[in-house]
């Protein structure tokens, strides 16, 4: 674990489409003995030799993009209407800054004094919102802000209590963090490392990716769902902070390898680390495209239980974080030798 | 003075009402500028007072508010998860996931629970304060350690500026008020004014003017000009029930205001050329003006509106240009003939 490269990859933005400097400040990152690809789509594909040939070709995955938003129009009065690009909750967006690199917006709507009635219950949506830069006008707006141009939470990276750590979009650069540290270790086996793109709006980087890759065996490395929060009975948490890494047999996008499901648990028990699974069959991620992909790929995901995910307060344990880190290479090394 | 630094000062000291302590030692800071007797009382009020009660000039108070909305701690769970109360109307609609700092034995961050897109199917319903939890990453053994019930809670914000003269963050309300007050101080160093000048920084606005009462009655002022945030329009909101932004200091008009105050502050307005617009009320201002107003024999006053977007926000917007206009007219007010 990183947590200096962790935040400067969480402070850099790059929602789904436009992962370009993402990409660009990982490949700086990348020692010069890797080979590195961007295909068509913009998925970056990384390949360096290792002390061996293994017996299977693994790839290992993680996506770049995190969620933001998109300017739709702009109102006569100056300010920008959105959507999100991703999927953001309205009551994580109300209220909040976010940034367009050079400036800042505010992302609100009529104050609560003013709102009445049954409207008091009511989370205004997302079409309901506005972002004011602090124009007056259409035509100042217009000379700043461009229809299609995105905007991002603002990055508050800090650590809290007993190792905990906040930031945005640790979906995914903790995957991205894991990977560029692969890369700059000296690997047993020949390593290969993708880090997608547009897994937020779809997942459909990995699909492109896993097919010009062609493994045997897939990990995909991501953040997921903890909601083991005040008031959440046991079978809604869905993972737990600080019981390790997850491991899914099934989620909205994928029916897990069972085989592989069980080693990554044994996997576990023999090094040492912390493994749990998902108690929920809820979310999905590049597994989804990857297991279908190029006739089949035999596919585990391994992620770092993230609460309240897709805000700009993403929070993990770090223990949490190196058990990921720790499975994820020695299950690497379990499915190159499989 | 550089309205924009006070003002970003101000508002990064917490303040949340009945704990003003950590705003009123920088609102001190800049008070002691003007008036060498700047205090702070047992209710958390700052005053200070300019001139001498025996030259026979009549006294004018002016007064803003320093408290903020936020929240109290009320009960710490098992897990160590914190359930708070509400000091003042806070917005449900947008606390989910905010970062926030529990002002404890130390101050110590969290973020207000809540569930993600995949698993929470209820997106319209507002949340309310009694379902919020603040996660601070500690079991309830160490926060113990850390927090008690009774301390105060704010959402995060950074103080920031937009394009044009315009800022955002938290607190504004009121402390674009306190900047105004201190504005006009600046411009009155060293000149005669008609009054002896009284200022009040009240604690406890947003849960029932309760500083000003006890401020008012210890300031014993004949005139007061009060000032705080009223709403700009903003979409979704009604154009006649709202002030614009950056259009100057909104002159209160209402039966509880002192009309001869109004018309003076109408009429200074004109020949100073300075920026005004009206706000007319058919009762009550819901500021500390009502309080002050009524408060011993009652004193005569007006009010001053700073038009704000994103009330009770942590994202507040002012315009450091209306800021400008009500410091403005407090001045020349104070210059500008005695009632």
């Amino acid at each position: 674990m990183n947590l200096s490269l962790l935040e400067r990859l969480t402070t850099i933005c790059g929602t789904s489409g436009n992962e370009q400097a993402v990409r660009d400040f990982i490949i700086s990152k990348l020692p010069s003995d890797c080979e590195k690809t961007v295909d068509n789509m913009g998925n970056l594909i990384v390949t360096k030799k290792g002390k061996a040939t293994p017996k299977n070709k693994v790839m290992i995955c993680a996506h770049m993009d995190e969620v933001g938003f998109i300017v739709t129009s702009i109102t006569d009065d100056g300010y920008l209407k959105f959507t999100t690009v991703g999927g953001i909750v309205p009551s994580a967006v109300f209220g909040r800054r976010v940034t367009f690199g050079e400036f800042t917006g505010i992302i609100a709507e009529r104050p609560v004094h003013m709102v009445k009635g049954d409207d008091k219950d009511k989370q205004p949506q997302i079409d309901e919102l506005v972002i004011d830069i602090g124009v007056t006008s259409k035509k100042e707006a217009e000379e700043l802000v461009s229809l299609g141009d995105y905007c991002y939470f603002e990055n508050d990276f800090f650590l809290f209590g007993e190792d905990r750590l906040h930031a945005k979009a640790l979906d995914d650069r903790l995957g991205c963090m894991m990977m560029i540290e692969m890369l700059n270790a000296e690997p047993e086996y020949d390593l290969t490392c993708v880090f997608t793109v547009q897994e937020e709006i779809g997942t459909r980087g990995a699909g492109c990716a896993a097919f010009t890759v062609n493994p045997g065996f897939a990990i995909v490395l991501e953040s997921t769902t903890a909601c083991d929060i005040s008031g959440s009975d046991d079978e809604n948490k869905v993972c737990c902070f600080g019981e390790g890494a997850v491991v899914s047999f099934m989620d909205r996008s994928t029916i897990y390898d069972r085989e592989l499901y069980k080693l990554a648990f044994k996997t576990a028990e023999e090094i040492g680390v912390k493994c749990q699974t998902k108690t929920k069959v809820a979310g999905g991620n590049d597994s989804g495209a990857i297991h279908k992909a190029a006739g089949g790929i035999r596919t585990t995901a391994i992620s770092v239980p993230t609460r309240y995910l897709h805000t700009a307060s993403c929070v993990v344990d770090l223990a949490d974080v190196k058990a990921t880190e720790k499975l994820a290479a020695a299950m690497y090394k379990k499915l190159c030798e499989l | 003075m550089d309205i924009t630094e006070v003002l970003k000062e101000l508002c990064s000291a917490a303040g949340v009402s009945g704990a003003e302590n950590k705003a009123c030692v920088v609102a001190l800071k800049h008070l002691r500028k003007f008036a060498d007797n700047a205090t702070m009382d047992k209710f958390g009020n700052v005053t200070a007072f300019i001139g001498d009660r025996s030259n026979g000039k009549k006294t004018l108070m002016l007064e803003a508010h320093i408290d903020e909305i936020g929240f109290i701690v009320s009960y710490i769970d098992d897990k160590g998860f914190i359930k708070v109360g509400e000091c003042g109307g806070t917005d449900r609609r947008l606390y989910a996931a905010q970062t926030v700092t529990v002002h404890g034995e130390c101050p110590v961050r969290g973020v207000i629970a809540t569930l993600p897109p995949h698993v929470n199917s209820d997106t319209k319903k507002a949340m309310k304060a009694e379902d919020i939890v603040i996660d601070t990453g500690y079991t309830k053994e160490a926060l113990g350690k850390l927090v008690s019930l009774g301390d105060r809670v704010t959402i995060d914000s950074r103080f920031v500026t937009l394009k044009g003269t315009r800022v955002s963050g938290r607190a504004t309300d009121d402390r674009s008020g306190v900047a105004a007050v201190l504005y006009a101080l600046s411009l009155l160093q060293g000149k005669e004014t008609d009054y002896n000048i009284a200022v009040l920084f009240a604690s406890q606005e947003e849960t029932g003017s309760r500083g000003a009462k006890i401020g008012a009655f210890n300031l014993d002022a004949d005139f007061c000009l009060a000032t705080d945030v009223s709403f700009a329009y903003t979409p979704g909101c009604k154009k006649e029930k709202c002030g614009e932004m950056g259009k100057g200091a909104m002159i209160g008009v209402s039966p509880v205001l002192d009309r001869e105050v109004t018309e003076k502050l109408k009429k200074i307005a004109a020949e100073k050329e300075i920026p005004v617009q009206f706000e007319i009320m058919g009762g009550e201002t819901g500021t500390d003006a009502d309080e002050i107003s009524t408060a011993k024999n009652g004193v005569r006053t007006g009010l001053l509106s700073i038009p704000q977007k994103y009330m009770h926000t942590p994202v507040e917007v002012v315009d450091t240009g209306d800021i400008k206009a009500v410091g403005e007219l407090m001045a020349q007010f104070a210059m500008g003939g005695a009632l």
